[in-house]
This record gives C-alpha cells, sequence and structure tokens, in this order.
C-alpha cells in the first residue's frame, strides 16, 4: 500500500530524516517509535505532504530551506511532490500531534469541517461511528472544541480524521500529553478502528509500552535514521528496545 | 432631532455593516488585510457606471456583473500578487495597498470625476416613518444589509465551503490535512470578499456621486469597525458598526459632518489602547485562555 524508499529530508543543512525507508501493507498497524527529535514528525509531515504547503510557504518568503529527496508510492502512485490536499484524497489522512482542532467551533463543527471532501449522508454515517466510537464525545456535541479536555480533543481528532474515510490513516503522537487511562482508552479506540473498518494505520509515537503490543510491524527511528524493524512481539522482546524504552 | 438621529442613525449603522463585511470575512478567513478593499468598492461602481452607460445594460445585469467582476479583480489579486506574500503581514498590507492605489489613481488618471458619475436608485421615492422622511434607497440598504448579514451567517455556518472558510480561519494545517486547499478558500475568500464590496457598492454608491476619494473612506471605516468589533468577529462586526455608526450621526447633528471621519479614527486609537483584540475578538482570547 505504502512505500517509501530512501527518504531524506533536510533543514537547512541539518538532516531531519536519513535515508528512510519502511513498506506499510495493506489492513495493518504500523508503528515508528522513537525518542523526541528521532524524526517522527517530520515522517509523518513528509507521508501526509504537509512538509511540501511548509516548503512553498518558506521559499514563497525566503525562509527555511527545506529539501527532499526519496520516493513515496502510495497505492502505486508516486506522491512525492503531490500537495497535501490531493493526498486527502487519495486516502492519506494526518492526524497531527497535540490534537489539533478547530477550537472556536463546536465539536460537531469540527466533524461537519472535516467532511469537506465527502457528501451529506457520508459524513453524517461517520459522524454517528465516531460516536459510537467514542461515546464520551455524545454528550459533548455543543461544546467548544477549545473547552475540551486534552484526551477528548484527541479522541475529537480521530474522529475528524474518521470523518475524512480514509484508507491510510497517519496519528503523530497521540497519545502525547494524556493520562495513562485516556491512553488505554485510545489504544482501545485504535484497535478498534482496525478491526472494524480494516483501516490501515500508521502510528508514530514515543511510548513504546502501549503501542507495541497491538501493531503488526514496528520500525525503531534515532537521529532520523531506521535502526531495528520487526513484528510487535519481536520488537518487546529485543533487548535494545527494552534498554530505551522500558528501561529494563 | 432624536427621531431623525434614530432612524438615520440605525441607516449608517446598516451602511457601515454593509461596508465593513466583506473586509471582515477576507481577513477572518485569510488573516490577509485587504487594503484595496476601498478600491474594490470603487471598482464596481465604475464597473457598473460604464456597463450601463457605454454598452447600455440593464441596471441590474450592470450591477451582476460589475459584481463579478470585482470578485474576479480580488481573485486575481490574490492568485498574482498576495500568494507571493502570503504569511508576511507587512508586505500582505503594502502589496494590497500598493493595489488599491492603481486602481483608484488609475480612475482618477483617467477622468472619472465628476457629477455624471452616478448609479441610478433602485426604486424612486420615499416613506415617511413617524415624522421623518426615509428615501427608499435607504430603505433597500437596510433590506439588502439584513438579508446579506443572515446569508453569510447561514453561509459560512451550513455549506461545505462554508465551513472550510470557518477551518482554514481557525487552523489552516489541520484544515490542510483534511483536504482543504488553504490556497484556494483564501483565495475564494479574498475573491468573496471583494464581492461583498461590490454589493456594498452598488446599494451604497446611488445615494451620491461616484468619487475616487471615497475608496479611502471606505477602507478607513472598514478597518474601523473590524478593529473595533474584533477582527474575524462578524457579530463583532455588527455591533461595532451601529456604534460608530450612531456616534457619527451624533456627531453629525451635534458638532457638523467634518467630524465623522475623526470618530472612526478616534474610536480606533480608544480600542487599540483599552481592548487591542475589540468587542468580541473571540478567537483571540480564546487561544490567550489556552
Amino acid at each position: 500500500m505504502l512505500e517509501i524508499s530512501n527518504l531524506m529530508v533536510f533543514y537547512e543543512n541539518a538532516v531531519a530524516l536519513n535515508d528512510f525507508s519502511m513498506t506499510v501493507q495493506s489492513g495493518g498497524i504500523v508503528a515508528v517509535i522513537g525518542s523526541n527529535s528521532a524524526g517522527k514528525t517530520t515522517l509523518m509531515n513528509t507521508l501526509s505532504g504537509l512538509i511540501i504547503d511548509t516548503k512553498l510557504k518558506e521559499q514563497r518568503k525566503g525562509g527555511e530551506r527545506i529539501t527532499i529527496y526519496g520516493k513515496i508510492v502510495f497505492n502505486g502512485e508516486d506522491i512525492t511532490d503531490l500537495y497535501p490536499s490531493e493526498r486527502v484524497k487519495r486516502g492519506m489522512v494526518l492526524c497531527r500531534e497535540r490534537h489539533p482542532i478547530f477550537p472556536e467551533s463546536d465539536l460537531l463543527e469540527n466533524l461537519w469541517i472535516a467532511g469537506y471532501l465527502r457528501k451529506k449522508p457520508e459524513i453524517r454515517k461517520a459522524i454517528d461511528y465516531v460516536f459510537e466510537l467514542f461515546p464520551t464525545l455524545v454528550r459533548l456535541k455543543s461544546r467548544k472544541a477549545g473547552f475540551l479536555s486534552g484526551g477528548e480533543q484527541q479522541m475529537l481528532t480521530i474522529g475528524m480524521a474518521l470523518v475524512v474515510k480514509p484508507t491510510l490513516l497517519l496519528l503523530d503522537e497521540p497519545l502525547l500529553g494524556l493520562s495513562p487511562m485516556m491512553q488505554t482508552t485510545l489504544v482501545d479506540a485504535i484497535k478498534k478502528i482496525s478491526l472494524e473498518t480494516g483501516l490501515t494505520i500508521v502510528i508514530s509515537e514515543q511510548f513504546a509500552r502501549p503501542i507495541l503490543p497491538m501493531i503488526d510491524h514496528g520500525y525503531i527511528i534515532e537521529n532520523g535514521m531506521m535502526t531495528l524493524d520487526g513484528t510487535g512481539l519481536e520488537l518487546m522482546e529485543n533487548p535494545e528496545v527494552k534498554g530505551a524504552y522500558f528501561g529494563v | 432631532m432624536w427621531e431623525v438621529a434614530l432612524i438615520y442613525g440605525f441607516i449608517n449603522s446598516v451602511i457601515l455593516a454593509l461596508t465593513a463585511l466583506g473586509f471582515s470575512l477576507t481577513f477572518g478567513i485569510s488573516g490577509v488585510s485587504n487594503f484595496a478593499y476601498g478600491a474594490m468598492y470603487i471598482f464596481a461602481g465604475f464597473a457598473s457606471w460604464l456597463l450601463l452607460n457605454k454598452l447600455a445594460l440593464p441596471f441590474f445585469l450592470s450591477a451582476a456583473i460589475a459584481v463579478i467582476l470585482t470578485a474576479g479583480l480580488g481573485a486575481a489579486m490574490y492568485r498574482f500578487v498576495l500568494l507571493r506574500v502570503r504569511g508576511l503581514v507587512i508586505s500582505e498590507v503594502i502589496a494590497t495597498f500598493g493595489v488599491g492605489l492603481i486602481i483608484l489613481e488609475l480612475f482618477r488618471y483617467l477622468g472619472f470625476s465628476g457629477f455624471e458619475y452616478t448609479l441610478p436608485v433602485f426604486s424612486d421615492g420615499s416613506l415617511l416613518i413617524g415624522n421623518t422622511y426615509v428615501d427608499y434607497q435607504r430603505i433597500w440598504i437596510v433590506g439588502v444589509g439584513i438579508v446579506l448579514a443572515i446569508g453569510l451567517y447561514l453561509f459560512t455556518h451550513y455549506t461545505k465551503i462554508g465551513l472550510a472558510f470557518r477551518g482554514i480561519a481557525q487552523d489552516e494545517h489541520t484544515a490542510l490535512s483534511l483536504g482543504i486547499n488553504s490556497d484556494r478558500i483564501a483565495g475564494l475568500s479574498v475573491a468573496f470578499g471583494s464581492g461583498l464590496a461590490a454589493i456594498a457598492a452598488i446599494l451604497i454608491l446611488p445615494r451620491g456621486t461616484i468619487a475616487v476619494n471615497d475608496g479611502y473612506d471606505v477602507l478607513i471605516n472598514a478597518m474601523a469597525v473590524c478593529i473595533i468589533g474584533g477582527l474575524g468577529s462578524s457579530v463583532g462586526v455588527v455591533l461595532a458598526s451601529f456604534l460608530i455608526g450612531y456616534a457619527q450621526i451624533m456627531t453629525d447633528i451635534l458638532s457638523g459632518p467634518h467630524w465623522k471621519m475623526i470618530i472612526s479614527l478616534v474610536a480606533i486609537l480608544v480600542i487599540l489602547v483599552v481592548k487591542p483584540s475589540g468587542l468580541l475578538g473571540k478567537q483571540k482570547e480564546l487561544e490567550e485562555r489556552i
């Protein structure tokens, strides 16, 4: 479904991603695990194309020079230079880190805005599914999204992405800043989405412990480079992973 | 006197709201302060006049074409000028002000000045409200102004493009990651704002002649209303229009018409000192709280 070959991203002369390659098969959950500044967000922004928009805007104002090498192939099509909105049309949707929502709109309006590319009946159906997935959100329908808690905002962010009806869902640090209880709720929801919809999910995360048990394949990224890969079980058993992420 | 102040204050307020709606909409969505806004207003007036008098088109057809042409001019300005400097606030202001100057001064240079440059009123006659006569054109302005404000609310809350407008206004990157092309929507917002300036011009200009200098006054009034109301807040725009509208009429009655513009400028200064986010600059306040 998704093939990334020799991806390199430079901010001016600093390397953010270094010869990163990865394959994602249809229908599974894949994780990219790494510490802070490992290059996870750059990877997600490069996959979703947001980096193309940033690059364009930086170019226009003569700001930071962003250079991208390598190739991203999605469902057989080279999308390396494709604008983010075009990638979304092809089914690739990113939930950015720190639960981005539209703070001035109420929760329901956030979901309707997310349905920009969909028809009304599809949006209604998707919203029903989101409320079934996250029953907590039902009573918060009319609350301004800016006044929701971090966990509720993260649920909404995932809900908004689901309304777009993706075939590949990219989740950038979905557990960041959440309590352990909320992390469990979200991990359960992600598993449920994968089981019920067959959606392919790529998660970038620094909390390996709750993520590794549910993934089909994982990649460890450090300083922009892929250092290890394997199934969830293999990575959990790996002494280096144990040392670095489980404190064992 | 108080009856006149009440009625004409209301009409003046609706006129101000009408002239500011487009400016507020464009800023609220794309973050672009369209300083060519007054020029778009005058452009619509002259375009309609040319279509009416040189091509002998019916008035309402010439008005409709003028609105479309002005919206097109706004879209072209975004595509060829603003897109290059988007996100650079000072550059945006200078670029749009430059475009506005070119349009306005070109009309002056080409000799578009004099009493013959007028647009016809929608319907002749006047209505007696209490003891005050109000001409039908002003009634039209109030009616269309109210319909437009309600229509705009419904548009931005219940249509796909309107919701995309609201999305881009709040978080461009989030909107982008949901498939909303921010450049296209921002361009649409500038076109839409320019179109609203044109509708305001078609309604308001028949009250007098089309004068190049009015372009500058319209810009100042639109800015005053938006700054006082809170940039990007539609309800704030309406509230500020009524505050300035009545203040201007009272100043006119009590001190003379030459003090009217001063009121707008003083109001801008006061609000910038006392409450920089404007009366209902909600988004900014929300961001500050978070």
